[in-house]
């Protein structure tokens, strides 16, 4: 019994800290996304890490809390839907038009000047679905930046934490 | 039966709407428990702690603050980003800005409820089908409020006494009455959160200039020392958004709760203030109103309209199916050329068709050639001697549906001589009773080939004994002999019971006697409800006003030569057993809520009367009226009045004996001895109590309204109305 509770012991030291090895360094960023003046409910907005080749890699996270609205948002829906990752720690209340909310996101430092993506995508209940409604290449000075939406989003704001 | 046009959209808009009224009212009732489970939370907390306050607070624990907001429920949020840089929102004590407690997620219960009470899970054409409803919902509300102002007998008599036909009736129009505005305002705020929805309101957002160049050259004080923080309660926020970097182009955001303000985030100085339009404010005040946000009290209220839509929407269908099922088919084996007997029915709702189709009935079995036919129907009968007409009325004194066009029908149409009589039916709790009856009665009386048979009678509350009596003086005029059976009602069988006969009297000099009965198996019972017994089984049953006494029911019964109960009851000896049921007559019972009380009654009338006094323990001032033969008819009575009296259980006992002198005094005569002292008591809210026969009750009626009138400026009726007489003739 004792040689069990040891090599359990050892192995989970061992397991963590290769895990903690295969960590890379990674950076908060607050990010504002700013709603335009629609009428109607409140928007569903996600916001992915997309990879030079366009593919989702990282849901960061989810404006929206009633999962049964998430398959409005039908191009992440059909990357997020089939694995089902818990995304739980990272959703938050829906925002209406003319509102604004401010979020944390974490993004990985090699992300960056990497030709990798960040994505937003939007909808409304009964209205539009935005696949991208703000889009942009993740530099290190575009994480400062401001850029204009398409869609519902009046514009995004980013900061360094 | 034809409706009208009231009762037609009433019904047609129920009819369309039922299926959805009944989601929305489960669904609403149960989202009702939203904000009050919400409210039941413990998260509200000093609303006087000003802004400033709770800025310094915050500013103390967290690295930033992004937003600070007060929900529905006056709960305070605040959203900030922690020293470990992760953005979190919880609520906080405004005062000391300690975390409280994590956001109250919404159940998934009233999230599916949500869903499907807005928009019944079809999106866009379910909102518009709701909102629709929500309409109707404003139409079946007003029609339903002219319906009641018509049946109640004007708009200024909406809240009097109700006629009590029915459960399903009774509780639909009490019901009607009170939720009336609440259901208004449900249905109308509805409606305006739907077209909201469909962002078909006025734009009623509000755009801030932000001042062209800034000066960075400010001196920056602490966001927690600005005046305008300092000058506001955390109470009157709804939403502070920081801003987003401390570049003095972002600016501190507040909304209040009628408008809202940009700040400068150096200065504290308020670049733009804006108030919200009206339509901001209506649309607050939809969203509160119908969700009943942040109030118990009125989250309650919401809940029960939608519990009294469900009960309205069963008893309006069942009131229409038993209206459906009762709809008297005329048949007539007699065509009206042929027909000697002419049955005109008016009728409103039904009931008097019911009373009509017996008589027309009788006259066939009496091998009479009779017809019935509606009112509206009237023509040229070639055989025709005589017109019956039974009629009831509607509204203020208006024809009901199917007699509206008699009076024109009349002036136009030839007949040959006809006598002629009319039985009106109503109520005597409407001032209006039986007018349109006489107004026929009028009509027919001004006419020169018109001949009044029999002098008008009126029937007050579907009185089968005063049908049965207008039956035998019209017998007498014609030297007929119907015979009308009343229909046989199943009795309750709950309510029935066996009862030994504990005593019963010898006749009196009336033929007057007194039985106690004494149920073998418990049953409750009050003084002034009524025992139904059945001579047979072919027979109706006969009810009996019943005294409570000791236990037992008493009653006072007169031998009647032909009368089966009466003379079944009079052979009766103690400790036989008969069986009979005992049904509950609410509208007769002793007043609890006042203390004077006049009883009026002739004859056996006085049963219940004996009970409600031998029962007198609260010491009620009871003045009782009685009116008999002889002073030897009292007898039968004398030893339980004077046992009261000295109990102090009656206060006063006036008696009026019309064969004791040469010229005859009734109880009616007693009340206008004592004209001020009835006027007094209608004043003070005494309640009076007849109880008697027919011909009694409407002597004692006339004299109380000359009374009233004379000296209170006021018809009887309003008292009426107002609930001070009960009544229980026959």
């Amino acid at each position: 019994m004792k040689n069990i509770k040891l090599i359990i012991l050892v192995f989970t030291m061992a397991f963590g800290l290769v895990s903690f090895n295969t960590l890379s360094e990674s950076s908060k960023y607050k990010c504002m996304i700013q709603m335009t003046n629609y009428t109607g409910e409140g928007a569903y907005i996600v916001i992915s890490l997309l990879n030079p080749e366009g593919e989702y890699v990282e849901t960061l996270n989810v404006i929206g809390d009633d999962d049964e609205w998430y398959n409005t948002i039908e191009s992440w829906w059909d990357f997020y839907g089939k694995k089902r990752n818990d995304i739980d720690a990272i959703t938050g209340a829906t925002v209406s038009g003319g509102q604004r909310t401010i979020n944390v996101i974490e993004i990985d430092d090699d992300k960056l000047d990497k030709g990798y993506k960040l994505r937003f995508e939007s909808a409304v209940e009964d209205q539009e679905y935005y696949e991208s409604d703000v889009e942009l290449e993740l530099t290190s000075e575009s994480v400062k930046s401001k850029v204009e939406g398409k869609g519902f989003i009046r514009y995004i704001r980013m900061m360094p934490q | 039966m034809t409706l009208s046009i009231w009762r037609f959209s009433h019904l047609m808009l129920a009819l369309v709407s039922s299926l959805f009224i009944v989601l929305a009212s489960v669904t609403g009732t149960i989202l009702a428990f939203e904000p009050i489970s919400n409210q039941l939370e413990s998260y509200q907390i000093n609303e006087d702690t000003t802004l400033a306050t709770t800025i310094e607070s915050l500013t103390n624990s967290y690295d930033e603050i992004i937003t600070i907001s007060t929900d529905e429920n006056d709960f305070v949020i605040a959203s900030v980003i922690t020293k470990e840089g992760d953005s979190e929102t919880f609520y906080i004590n405004p005062e000391t800005g300690e975390k409280l407690g994590e956001l109250i997620e919404k159940s998934t219960l009233f999230k599916f409820t949500t869903n499907l009470h807005r928009s019944l899970f079809l999106k866009s054409t379910g909102r518009f089908i709701v909102g629709l409803v929500s309409f109707f919902l404003i139409l079946m509300a007003i029609t339903g409020l002219v319906l009641i102002a018509k049946r109640q007998g004007g708009i200024r008599r909406f809240f009097s006494k109700i006629v009590n036909e029915n459960f399903e009736q009774y509780y639909h129009v009490e019901l009607g009455r009170w939720f009336l505005i609440p259901v208004i305002i449900v249905a109308l705020t509805g409606v305006y959160l739907s077209l909201e929805k469909f962002s078909l309101l006025p734009e009623s957002n509000i755009t801030h200039t932000y001042p062209k160049d800034v000066s960075e050259d400010i001196d920056k004080i602490p966001f927690s020392d600005f005046e305008v923080f300092k000058s506001t309660l955390i109470s009157e926020v709804k939403n502070l958004e920081f801003p987003f970097s401390d570049d003095v182009e972002d600016y501190f955001f507040i909304t209040l709760k009628d408008r809202e303000l940009l700040v400068n985030q150096f200065s504290g100085e308020i670049v733009s203030e804006q108030t919200y339009p009206l339509v901001h404010m209506l649309s607050q005040w939809s969203l509160f109103l119908h969700t009943g946000q942040g109030t118990i009290l009125w989250s309650i209220v919401l809940a029960l309209v939608g519990v009294v839509l469900l009960f309205f929407i069963y008893s309006g269908f069942a009131m229409t199916l038993k209206r459906q099922k009762s709809k008297v088919k005329i048949k007539n084996k007699f065509k009206k050329e042929d027909a000697e007997y002419i049955v005109l029915v008016g009728s409103e709702t039904g009931s008097t068709f019911r009373f009509a189709t017996l008589f027309h009935k009788a006259l066939l079995a009496g091998g009479k050639k009779a017809y019935i036919t509606e009112l509206n129907q009237y023509t040229t009968y070639h055989k025709a001697k005589e017109l019956i007409i039974f009629t009831a009325t509607y509204g203020e004194g208006d024809a009901p549906i199917n007699a509206t066009k008699f009076e024109k029908l009349l002036g136009t149409i030839e007949n040959s001589k006809l006598n002629y009589s009319v039985v009106g039916f109503g109520s005597l709790l409407y001032p209006e009773y039986c007018k349109y009856a006489e107004e026929v009665d009028n009509l027919l009386n001004a006419h020169s080939n018109f001949n009044r048979k029999l002098e008008l009678i009126k029937i007050n509350n579907q009185s089968f004994e005063a049908f049965k009596n207008w039956i035998l003086k019209w017998n007498t005029v014609s030297n007929q002999n119907l015979i009308i059976t009343q229909p046989t009602e199943k009795l309750n069988s709950k309510y029935t019971r066996t009862f030994k006969v504990v005593k019963r009297t010898e006749l009196n000099i009336d033929d007057t006697f007194l039985l106690q009965l004494r149920p073998l198996k418990k049953i409750k019972f009050q003084s002034g409800d009524l025992l139904a017994f059945k001579p047979n089984e072919d027979e109706a049953a006969r009810e009996y006003s019943i005294a409570k006494v000791e236990g037992d029911i008493l009653l006072s019964i007169k031998k009647h030569d032909k009368g089966l109960c009466s003379t079944y009851f009079s052979t009766l000896n103690t400790a036989d057993t008969i069986t009979a049921t005992i049904s509950e007559n609410k509208e007769f019972h002793l007043p609890t809520k006042t203390k004077d009380v006049i009883l009026i009654a002739n004859g056996t009338g006085i049963a219940p009367f004996l009970g409600m006094i031998h029962d007198n323990k609260k010491q009620k001032n009871i003045h009782l009226f009685w009116g008999g033969r002889t002073k030897t008819s009292l007898e039968l009575y004398a030893g339980l009045l004077e046992e009261a009296k000295k109990q102090d259980k009656l206060y006063q006992l006036q008696t009026a004996f019309s064969q004791e002198q040469a010229e005859k005094i009734y109880v009616q005569d007693l009340l206008l001895q004592n004209e001020e002292f009835i006027a007094k008591h209608f004043q003070q809210n005494g309640v009076v109590m007849i109880c008697g026969a027919i011909a009694m009750q409407s002597r004692v009626l006339e004299v109380l309204n000359n009374i009233t009138t004379e000296q209170l400026n006021k018809p009887l009726s309003a008292f009426e109305s107002n609930g001070q007489i009960k009544m229980d003739c026959y």
